[in-house]
C-alpha cells in the first residue's frame, strides 16, 4: 500500500489542458482554418511528380528560417519528466507550469549567455522530494538544451516550507554535478526522465 | 570580440589552447611549483598534465579515482621528484609521485606519442606513479592544498569538515586536525604564504582561518561578508608590498607611506569570491605594539604569548562585474593583479593603484571603478575583460603561472590558465596597450 | 517356458518384447489355449518371490494382459476372482501400480457392484493410506486414475459410504495427503471436486477445504521439454475450480484469500483477486450476501491506490462478479453491498479530480454495467449527490471530474440497455432505465457545460460533448428533438470556433456527428445537413474559404453508409450550381476535394453495390464532358492540370468496379473524351495538340488506370504505346502531361499485353525503330521512357528484365547521362497510385524480390571496378533501389551493403541519396546490430556529420537529413554491445551539443532523445 506518500491522493490536470504549441500536429495547419483533411486525397507519391524533377536536394526551403527556442519548448522538455512517487508528469500534476518559465537573453552584446528560470511547484509544501524534483528539471534542461543556457531551478515563492534551502542545492554546480555521479541518486533520475520523449 | 567600450589597459590575448582538450568538463589547474607543467583535474576521473613549453598532453593519470577528480595540488619545495596530490568527488584523496631527475633538458613535444594521449595509453614507467590514498572524508573532496613548507596536506569536503595531514615520512600521512567549524559544504582550502595559517571557503556563506595553538588547530577567525556561497580563497604573495605598485616609495604622501607600513605589519591579504557575484579582499589587522616578526628576519614565528585569535576585516569589494557565480579568483605573484572569473563565462583582469595616482582622473568613482569603501588610499579596476572566454561554457578556474614557451618576453612574465566547462584549459597572456591605442577607441 | 517367464525375461532388455508377450497370453486367453486359472498358477511362484521388483513385474505383467483382453473373454464370475485377488495382492508394497493398473482394466471389461466399489476403496484406504508413502509417482499415478474413474462412474456408491461411514470422508481426504507431482495432482483435485460439489460435506468441509487450500496459490514451472504438457494455468483452474466449487467452503476461502491478498507478490494477488471472482460466481447470493462488504473493504484498495493496472482489473472484476451474483437473490442484500460502495465513491467525488475520484468512477462504471437493477441503484444513489456538488463545485477542474464519472455510468447504462441500433444486455423485456429521470437534467447540464464554458477548458467540454454523444446513443432516452439540439450545438463548434490549441473539441465533434449518424441518420440527415448546406454558398463571391471546415466535416459525414448516397448528392448539386454561377477555382477545387474525400470513404460500399451506374450517369460523364468541352460549360477551373487530376480520380474511383461490359464505354472514349472525333486529332496521335488538349492526358491516365485489363481499347494497344513514346518525347509538354503519358505507357504495357505477346510487343521499343537501350541515343526524355517501360514490366516481373537490368546498369557508367539514370532508380519500386491491384493491375508478389537479386548484388560489383568520377552514380543507384526495399528483403546482402551505404553518407548535394542511405542504415542497426559493429567508428562520425549544419558558406545537410542521422544514431547505443559505444559516448555527446541548438526545432527534439540515449551509456560499476 502507497499510504507512506507525501501526498497520496494529488490533484491531475488533464492533458488536453496542458499548454501545448498551437497545431504543433501542424504540416496540417492552414490558413484557412480547415484541417487539411483532402491533403492526403493526392498519396506523397503520386504519379504526376516526375523523379528526376525532384530538386537533387531535399533541403526544405524554410530551412533558413530559424525557430528558436522558447519557453514553450521548454515546457515540452520537462513537463514529461514523471514525479518520482506517482506515476504521473510534472506537467499534470502543475509542478511545471508554462507561465512560471522564463528565458532572459544576454545581459550584454558581447556574451551569447541566456538564462532560462524554471520555478517548479510542489505537490505541497512540506514534500521531501522538491530537492529530487528540481534537479531532474535541471539535469533534463542540462542534458537538452545547448551549453549558451544558464539554467536556474527554483522552487516557486512561498510554495515550500524550505524553499531557500533546496533553491541553494539546486543552484549549487558542484552538488549538482557530485550528485549526478551518485549510482543511487541517478537511478531515481533515470525513472523520472525515462518518460521524456 | 570587441572589449566593451571602457578605458581598458591591458588587453587578454589567447596564447594556446592546452591540446588535446578533455571531453568531458576539467575542473581545475595547478602550475608546478618549479617546471613548467600544469595539471588539470577532469571529471572524467583523471588527471592531465600538461607541458607549459609545448602546450601539450603529457601524461594522462588514471586508475586512482572511482569519481569525478576535483581538485589537484602539487607539493612545493621536493627536489628530483613531482608530488601531486588528487582530490576527488569519491571521498578520497590520492598521492602520485613521479620522478624528474634531469627532466629539465627533456623535450616534452618528443614524448607526445600516438595523438590523442588519452586513457591507458602512456604505459612507461616515468609515468606518475601512485603511492597512497588519504580516506576519511564521508563526502565529495572539494579541494585540497599544500603548506608552502611542504609539512602539511589540507584537505575539505561536502561533509563541512576540514582535515589537515601531516606527511610524517614518505606515503606516511597523519590526521592531525579535523576542523568542522562550517555549517556546510567546504568548497576551498588555502595556505597563508609565510605562516602556519589555513583558510577554508563555504556553502555556508562563511570563510574562516585557523592556526595551531598548544599542538591544537582551533579557528582564530570568522569572516562574513558574503552574501551566499564563497567559492574560492586565496592569500597575497608574500612580500607584494615590496614588488607591486606600492614598490617604489619616493614621492609618496605620509599617509601612503604609513598605508604601506601598515600593510607590510598585517603581511599578505586574503581575496575571496562568491556566488553572489563579488571578490572582495580581508586584511589582518596589526597588533598593536608588536613589529612583524617576520620583518628582519623573514622567517614566519608565531607569538605564542598573545591571544591567537585574529582580527581580519574586509578592506575592498572589487568592481562588480561578473553576471553570475563568480567560481576563481587569483592574486600574481608577480604584479599583485588579480584575476577572477565564473559562470558568466568572462574573465577579469584588476589592478590596485593610488586612488590620487590616477594617470586618468576622470574614471576615478565612474562607475565601472567605483570604490566601495572611499575611505581607502588605493583602489582597484578593471584593466582587462573578457567576454566568452571559454565560447559559451562557464568558466570553473583561474589561476596565473610562469610564461616558459618560446614566445616568452621576459623572465618573470606571467599568463592566466584558464579551466572551463568545455573541457579547455587555454592560455592568455596581458598584453599591455599604449596611451597610443588607448587614444585610438 | 511360460509366458510370464519370457515377460520377466524381456522386462527388462525390452519393455516391448514383454508387452508383445502380454499381447500373447491375452489372445491365447481369446482363444481358450490358455486358462485363466493357469495363468494365475503359473504366476503364484513369482509372487511369492523374495524379491520385489520380481514381484511387482509378475503384477505388471497381469495388468497388461487384462488390459489386452478384448470384452467378454472374462466371464463375471472370473472378474469378481480376479477382482479379489488382486486386492489380495495391495497388502504387498510391491506392484501397487500395476494392482490399480490392473483393476481399472477390469473395470473396464465389466461393470462393478457399489459393495464391490466400496469394498476395493476400503481396502485402498486401509492399506495404502497415506499414498504418499509410495515414492515412485509412477506407483502413484494409477491409483489416483482408479479412484478417479471410481468416483465418475460410481459415486453414489462412495456417497454412500461416506454417509454411513463417520470418518471415511476424513480417511479420504488424508489420503492425498502432500502430493506433489503436478500430474498427480490435476487428478486429485479432480477427485475431490466431486464430494466438494455434489456430496454433503457440511462436517468436513473445513478439512477438504484445507486438503486444496494448502496448494494455494500453486506456482510450478514445467521442465522445458515436459511430455506431461501440464502448466501451471492448468493447476491454477483446477485449483480454482475446487475453491469455489461449494459456498460451505466460504467462511474458510474467504478470510483466507483476503489475508493472502496482502502478499507483496504481484502473482499472488492476481490469483487470490481471480479466485475470489470465481467463488463469489459460485457460491451464490444467500452466501456471498454475508462476505460482500468484506469483500468490498478489501477489493478497494487494488482500485483506489491501484499498483498494478491490471490487477485493478481483477478486482473489478470481482466487485462486479459480486453485485452480478447479489442481483440474482433478493434486493436487501444487493442494496446492502451497494451502499457503503455509493457512500465511498459520493466521497471521492467531494475532492475531484483526483485518482481516487477517477478510480470511483471505474468501479461505478464496472458494476452499474452488471445489470438494469444495479444501475438504477447506482444511478438513484450517486447522480442526486454529482449533481449537487456539481452545482457548488468552485474549480471547472472539478466540474470535469464529476462529469467524468457521469459520462462512466452513461456508458455502463447503454451497455445494459443497449442503443438505437441493438438492444443491450438486458434484453428487450428491461425494467424501466433509471437513466430517464434524469435525463433532462444530465442534458442541460452537459450542453450548457458545452456551449457556454470558454474554449480554453478543452478537457471539460471534451467531457460534456462525450457525454453528450452517450446520451445520443442510449437506447430510447433521447428525443429526436433532443438528439436534434445535440446535433445543432456539435456542428455550432465545427462551423463557428475559431481553432484552439490541437482543435481537440472540433475534431470530437465531427467524429461526433458521424457516430450519430450510426445511431440516427435521418435526424442527422435533416438537423445537421441543412446547416452545412447553409454554409456552402452556390457561388463564393467574397473568395472567403470560411466554408472549408463545414465541407470537411460534411465530407467526413459520407464514411457512414446510413447517409453515404445522400451526402454525395448534395455535394454534387452543390458543385454544379457552384460551377454554373462561376465560382472561383479554389471553391470548385475544395468541392471536388469534398466528393473525392466522401467516394474514398464510401468506396468500400462501391465496391458492394452491383450498380454504380447512377454514379456514372450523374458524376462521371457530366465531369468529362465540362473537362472536355470547350463551351462555357467549361469551367475556368478546369484548365488547371491538379483540378483535372482531382476529376480523373472521380472517375477512376467510380469507374473502377464497373463491368467489362460498362468500361468499355469508357474505353473506347479514353482519349476522345466524349468529343465526337476521330482518335487522331486528339493526344498522343495528333502531334499539334493544343495545351488544353494535352492537359486533358491527365484524365485519360486515370481513365486508362481503372480498366480492367480486358476491355477493349480504341485502338491496338502497341501502336498506342508508340504513339505515346514518340508524344511524351515533345518539348512542349509541361512535366505533368509528360509524366501523365509516361504512365499510360506503364499502365499498357502492364495491363493490356499478355504475357505471350510480350516479347514482340516490346519489341519495336527495344530495338529499331525506337532502340531504347542505344547507348548512343540515350538523352533524358529516353531514358524517362526506359523507366516507365521498367516500371509496366518490373511490377507484373516479367523476365525480359534479366536483359533489360543489365543494359540499364551499364548506364551508369555514362559519361553524361549516368548521373540521371541513377536518379531514375528511386522511382522503380516507388510506391505508385496508379499501378495498382484495385486498378486491375498485375502486381507480382515476388516483384521487389526480384528486382533486388537482379540489380542489388550487380551494383555492389560494378561499384568495386567503377571509374571514381563514376563511383557516386552506383551509389545514388542503389540508394534508389533500397529505399523501398522491404527489409527482409535486403537482410541478404547486408554485409556487402553496408560499406557503401556509409559512403553513400559522404555524397555531397545528394541529400535525398544519404536521407535514403541513412534509413536503410537504420534498418540494418535494428535487425542486423552484428554486421554494423565492425563499421560503428564510421558509422558515428559520418552520422554526426550529417546531423549538423555548416558554417554560412557550407549550409550542410536540409533539416530532415540531420533529424534522419540523429534518429539512426539514437539506435546505435541500444542496438549495438555497450563495449563498442562506450568508447565514443563523451565524444558523441558533447558533439551533439551542437544539434541542440539547431535552427530546427524538429531536429533540436531528436538531438535531445539521441543525447539522452548516450549518456545513459555508463561506464560500468561506477554505482555505490
Amino acid at each position: 500500500m502507497e499510504l507512506d506518500k507525501d501526498n497520496a491522493n494529488p490533484t491531475i490536470l488533464n492533458p488536453s489542458d496542458l499548454p501545448s504549441r498551437h497545431r504543433e500536429s501542424a504540416a496540417r495547419k492552414r490558413e484557412d482554418g480547415g484541417t487539411g483533411l483532402f491533403h492526403d486525397l493526392i498519396p506523397q507519391y503520386n504519379y504526376l511528380s516526375d523523379p528526376f524533377d525532384h530538386p537533387v536536394s531535399a533541403s526544405d526551403s524554410d530551412d533558413d528560417s530559424v525557430e528558436d527556442i522558447d519557453e514553450q519548448e521548454i515546457y515540452d522538455l520537462i513537463s514529461s519528466i514523471s514525479d518520482p512517487e506517482h506515476p504521473l508528469s510534472l506537467g499534470s500534476l502543475a509542478v511545471v507550469n508554462l507561465p512560471d518559465i522564463h528565458i532572459l537573453p544576454p545581459t550584454s552584446p558581447y556574451s551569447s549567455i541566456s538564462t532560462v528560470l524554471v520555478e517548479v511547484t510542489p505537490t505541497i509544501t512540506h514534500c521531501s522530494l522538491a530537492t529530487v524534483i528540481g534537479l531532474g528539471v535541471r539535469v533534463r534542461l542540462e542534458q537538452a538544451l545547448p551549453p549558451r543556457f544558464r539554467v536556474d531551478v527554483r522552487i516557486k515563492k512561498g510554495t515550500h516550507s524550505t524553499d531557500e534551502a533546496v533553491n541553494k542545492q539546486l543552484g549549487d554546480k558542484e552538488r549538482v554535478a557530485a550528485a549526478l555521479e551518485n549510482g543511487t541518486l541517478m537511478g531515481v533520475l533515470r525513472k523520472m526522465l525515462s518518460t521524456c520523449e | 570580440m570587441p572589449p566593451p567600450p571602457e578605458a581598458l589597459s591591458y588587453t587578454l590575448q589567447p596564447l594556446a589552447t592546452l591540446s588535446p582538450p578533455s571531453n568531458s568538463r576539467t575542473w581545475q589547474s595547478a602550475p608546478h611549483p618549479n617546471l613548467p607543467l600544469v595539471g588539470t583535474a577532469c571529471s572524467d576521473r583523471t588527471v592531465r598534465v600538461y607541458s607549459l613549453t609545448s602546450f601539450t598532453l603529457l601524461h594522462t593519470i588514471t586508475g586512482g579515482h572511482k569519481r569525478s577528480v576535483r581538485s589537484v595540488s602539487w607539493k612545493p619545495g621536493v627536489k628530483g621528484q613531482s608530488v601531486l596530490a588528487t582530490g576527488s568527488f569519491d571521498a578520497s584523496a590520492g598521492i602520485w609521485r613521479r620522478d624528474e631527475r634531469g627532466l629539465e633538458e627533456q623535450d616534452y613535444t618528443r614524448r607526445r606519442i600516438g595523438g590523442d594521449g588519452d586513457e591507458g595509453e602512456e604505459e612507461e614507467d616515468d609515468d606518475y606513479q601512485f603511492s597512497c590514498i588519504l580516506d576519511g572524508h564521508e563526502s565529495e573532496i572539494k579541494s585540497l592544498s599544500w603548506s608552502p613548507s611542504g609539512q602539511y596536506l589540507a584537505t575539505c569536503s561536502r561533509d563541512k569538515s576540514v582535515w589537515i595531514w601531516e606527511e610524517l615520512e614518505d606515503d606516511n600521512f597523519e590526521t592531525i586536525a579535523v576542523l568542522q567549524e562550517h555549517d556546510g559544504d567546504v568548497k576551498c582550502v588555502a595556505w597563508h604564504p609565510e605562516e602556519d595559517l589555513l583558510a577554508s571557503a563555504s556553502y555556508d556563506d562563511t570563510v574562516r582561518l585557523y592556526r595551531e595553538d598548544a599542538d591544537d588547530w582551533v579557528q582564530v577567525a570568522l569572516l562574513d561578508g558574503h552574501k551566499m556561497t564563497v567559492w574560492w580563497v586565496e592569500f597575497e604573495g608574500s612580500w607584494m608590498t615590496r614588488k607591486d605598485f606600492r614598490a617604489h616609495r619616493d614621492g609618496l604622501t605620509e599617509e601612503q607611506t604609513r598605508h604601506v607600513e601598515l600593510s607590510e605589519r598585517s603581511g599578505p591579504r586574503l581575496a575571496t569570491c562568491s556566488d553572489d557575484c563579488t571578490v572582495r579582499i580581508w586584511h589582518r589587522e596589526p597588533k598593536e605594539g608588536t613589529g612583524r616578526a617576520s620583518t628582519n628576519t623573514g622567517i614566519p614565528s608565531i607569538i605564542r604569548s598573545m591571544a591567537v585569535d585574529e582580527d581580519w576585516v574586509q578592506e575592498v569589494v572589487l568592481p562588480q562585474r561578473h553576471e553570475r557565480a563568480i567560481y576563481s579568483v587569483s592574486w600574481s605573484q608577480k604584479t599583485g593583479m588579480i584575476v577572477s572569473a565564473g559562470s558568466d563565462g568572462k574573465i577579469l583582469v584588476y589592478k590596485e593603484r593610488w586612488k590620487t595616482q590616477t594617470p586618468n582622473g576622470a574614471s576615478v568613482g565612474d562607475e565601472d571603478t567605483r570604490m566601495v569603501e572611499n575611505s581607502q588610499l588605493t583602489e582597484w579596476v578593471v584593466v582587462a575583460e573578457l567576454f566568452s572566454a571559454h565560447d559559451v561554457f562557464e568558466i570553473n578556474h583561474v589561476c596565473w603561472a610562469a610564461r616558459s614557451d618560446k614566445g616568452r618576453r621576459s623572465e618573470d612574465e606571467e599568463v592566466i590558465l584558464s579551466t572551463g566547462d568545455d573541457g579547455e584549459v587555454k592560455v592568455w597572456v596581458l598584453n599591455e596597450l599604449n596611451i597610443g591605442e588607448l587614444k585610438g577607441k | 517356458m511360460s509366458d510370464i517367464q519370457q515377460y520377466l525375461l524381456d522386462y527388462d532388455k525390452n519393455r516391448k518384447e514383454a508387452s508383445a508377450v502380454a499381447q500373447q497370453s491375452a489372445t491365447r486367453l481369446q482363444n481358450h489355449d490358455l486358462k485363466l486359472l493357469t495363468l494365475i498358477e503359473e504366476l503364484g511362484e513369482y509372487l511369492n518371490s523374495e524379491d520385489g521388483p520380481i514381484r511387482s513385474k509378475t503384477m505388471s505383467y497381469l495388468a497388461e494382459v487384462l488390459a489386452l483382453v478384448p470384452q467378454k473373454v472374462l466371464s463375471t464370475q472370473q472378474r469378481n476372482l480376479l477382482c479379489d485377488f488382486i486386492l489380495s495382492r495391495i497388502e504387498d508394497s510391491e506392484g501397487l501400480g500395476s494392482c490399480a493398473r490392473a483393476l481399472l482394466a477390469l473395470e473396464e471389461l465389466g461393470k462393478w457392484d457399489n459393495e464391490k466399489v466400496v469394498k476395493i476403496m476400503d481396502t485402498f484406504l486401509a492399506h495404502t493410506h497415506p499414498l504418499r508413502q509410495y515414492k515412485q509417482q509412477s506407483e502413484r499415478y494409477p491409483v489416483l486414475r482408479l479412484i478417479d474413474t471410481i468416483m465418475a462412474k460410481y459415486r453414489d456408491a462412495l456417497r454412500i459410504s461416506h454417509d454411513s461411514t463417520p470418518d471415511f470422508m476424513t480417511r479420504f481426504i488424508s489420503y492425498f495427503d502432500g502430493e506433489k507431482d503436478p500430474r498427480n495432482l490435476m487428478v486429485v483435485f479432480s477427485i475431490l471436486r466431486v464430494p466438494m460439489t455434489e456430496w454433503n460435506i457440511g462436517a468436513d468441509a473445513q478439512e477438504l477445504f484445507d486438503a486444496v487450500f494448502n496448494y494455494f496459490p500453486i506456482t510450478f514451472r514445467p521442465p522445458p521439454d515436459d511430455p506431461y504438457g501440464i502448466t501451471a494455468q492448468d493447476l491454477k483452474d483446477r485449483l480454482r475450480d475446487c475453491i469455489a466449487s461449494t459456498s460451505d467452503f466460504a467462511p474458510y476461502a474467504f478470510p483466507a484469500l483476503l489475508d493472502k491478498l496482502d502478499s507483496t507478490s504481484m502473482n499472488t494477488k492476481r490469483d487470490v483477486l481471480q479466485t475470489i471472482a470465481a467463488a463469489v460466481v459460485e457460491y451464490g447470493p444467500r452466501t456471498v450476501s454475508l462476505y460482500s462488504i468484506t469483500l468490498w473493504d478489501s477489493l478497494k484498495f487494488e482500485i483506489l491506490n491501484v499498483q498494478e493496472e491490471d490487477l485493478a482489473q481483477e478486482a473489478l472484476t470481482g466487485l462486479a462478479a459480486v453485485a452480478r451474483t447479489l442481483s440474482q437473490g433478493t434486493s436487501g442484500p444487493l442494496n446492502a453491498y451497494l451502499r457503503p460502495i455509493m457512500k465511498e465513491c459520493n466521497e471521492h467525488l467531494e475532492d475531484a479530480p483526483t485518482k481516487q475520484s477517477q478510480a470511483s468512477a471505474q468501479i461505478l462504471h464496472k458494476i452499474a454495467g452488471v445489470s438494469p437493477e444495479v444501475s438504477n441503484i447506482l444511478l438513484a444513489g450517486v447522480l442526486p449527490n454529482l449533481f449537487l456538488l456539481f452545482q457548488t463545485a468552485d474549480t471547472m477542474a472539478k466540474r470535469r471530474g464529476l462529469l467524468e464519472v457521469l459520462v462512466q455510468l452513461i456508458r455502463a447504462n447503454i451497455g445494459v440497455y443497449g442503443d438505437w441500433r441493438s438492444v443491450g444486455r438486458a434484453g428487450e423485456q428491461a425494467p424501466t432505465n433509471a437513466l430517464i429521470q434524469s435525463r433532462d437534467q444530465t442534458l442541460e447540464v452537459m450542453l450548457h457545460g458545452l456551449e457556454n464554458a470558454p474554449t480554453k477548458e478543452v478537457s471539460f467540454r471534451l467531457v460534456c460533448l462525450d457525454g453528450l454523444l452517450q446520451l445520443t446513443k442510449a437506447r430510447q432516452l433521447l428525443s429526436d428533438d433532443d438528439i436534434g439540439r445535440i446535433i445543432q450545438v456539435f456542428h455550432a463548434i465545427i462551423i463557428h470556433e475559431d481553432p484552439h490549441g490541437k482543435d481537440e473539441v472540433k475534431e470530437a465533434a465531427i467524429n461526433g456527428l458521424v457516430e450519430i449518424a450510426h445511431q440516427k441518420p435521418q435526424v442527422v440527415v435533416d438537423k445537421a445537413f441543412p446547416a452545412f448546406m447553409a454554409q456552402l454558398p452556390d457561388v463564393d463571391v467574397d473568395q472567403s474559404n470560411d466554408y472549408i471546415t463545414a465541407l470537411e466535416a460534411f465530407a467526413k459525414l459520407g464514411s457512414e453508409e446510413d447517409i453515404f448516397d445522400t451526402v454525395i448528392l448534395r455535394l454534387k448539386n452543390k458543385f454544379s450550381s457552384a460551377v454554373k454561377q462561376g465560382s472561383s477555382s479554389t471553391y470548385i477545387v475544395a468541392l471536388l476535394s469534398a466528393i473525392l474525400y466522401a467516394l474514398k470513404k464510401g468506396a468500400a460500399k462501391l465496391e458492394q453495390t452491383a450498380d454504380v451506374s447512377p454514379y456514372y450517369q450523374d458524376i462521371v460523364l457530366p465531369l468529362l464532358q465540362r473537362a472536355s468541352s470547350s463551351d462555357d460549360s467549361h469551367p475556368k477551373a478546369f484548365d488547371d492540370e491538379t483540378t483535372l487530376d482531382l476529376v480523373g480520380r472521380i472517375c477512376n474511383i467510380i469507374i473502377r468496379p464497373q463491368s467489362i461490359k460498362e468500361q468499355n464505354d469508357v474505353a473506347a472514349e479514353l482519349h476522345t473524351l466524349f468529343r465526337d472525333a476521330p482518335l487522331t486529332d486528339f493526344p498522343p496521335f495528333y502531334t499539334e495538340s493544343t495545351p488544353e488538349q494535352n492537359k486533358l492526358m491527365i484524365v485519360s491516365t486515370h481513365l486508362l488506370s481503372s480498366l480492367r485489363k480486358d476491355t477493349t481499347l480504341p485502338c491496338g494497344v502497341q501502336p498506342l504505346i508508340l504513339a505515346l513514346v514518340v508524344y511524351s518525347q515533345r518539348s512542349d509538354l509541361s512535366s505533368t502531361v509528360r509524366a501523365a503519358s509516361l504512365r499510360q505507357i506503364s499502365l499498357l504495357i502492364n495491363k493490356f499485353i499478355p504475357t505471350p505477346i510480350l516479347k514482340t510487343c516490346m519489341n519495336p521499343l527495344l530495338n529499331s525503330p525506337v532502340d531504347l537501350f542505344v547507348p548512343e541515343k540515350l538523352d533524358p526524355l529516353r531514358i524517362r521512357i526506359i523507366f516507365a517501360c521498367l516500371k509496366g514490366l518490373l511490377l507484373r516481373n516479367s523476365t525480359s528484365l534479366t536483359t533489360l537490368y543489365p543494359q540499364l546498369l551499364s548506364f551508369l557508367s555514362h559519361s553524361q547521362y549516368g548521373i540521371t539514370v541513377a536518379h531514375g532508380f528511386a522511382g522503380l519500386l516507388q510506391p505508385d497510385d496508379l499501378l495498382t491491384k484495385q486498378n486491375h493491375c498485375q502486381i507480382s508478389g515476388l516483384h521487389k524480390q526480384k528486382t533486388f537479386t537482379l540489380l542489388v548484388p550487380n551494383i555492389v560489383q560494378a561499384f568495386r571496378d567503377a571509374s571514381p568520377e563514376s563511383k557516386p552514380n552506383y551509389l545514388i543507384a542503389l540508394s534508389g533501389v533500397l529505399k523501398w526495399m522491404p527489409f527482409e528483403i535486403v537482410v541478404e546482402e547486408v554485409g556487402q551493403l553496408v560499406p557503401l551505404l556509409l559512403q553513400s553518407l559522404d555524397l555531397k548535394g545528394e541529400d535525398l541519396v544519404t536521407e535514403a542511405a541513412i534509413g536503410t542504415l537504420t534498418s540494418i542497426l535494428q535487425e542486423r546490430p552484428k554486421t554494423i559493429e565492425e563499421h560503428a567508428g564510421s558509422l558515428i562520425s559520418r552520422l554526426l556529420a550529417n546531423s549538423t549544419t555548416g558554417g554560412k558558406e557550407t549550409p550542410g545537410p536540409p533539416p530532415k537529413v540531420r533529424v534522419e542521422a540523429l534518429r539512426c544514431l539514437t539506435q546505435v547505443p541500444e542496438k549495438l554491445k555497450q563495449e563498442v559505444v562506450l568508447p565514443y559516448r563523451r565524444q558523441v555527446c558533447k558533439r551533439l551539443t551542437k544539434a541542440l541548438d539547431d535552427r530546427k526545432r524538429e531536429v533540436r527534439w531528436q538531438a535531445v532523445r539521441c543525447r539522452t540515449k548516450w549518456l545513459d551509456v555508463d561506464e560500468v560499476g561506477d554505482d555505490d
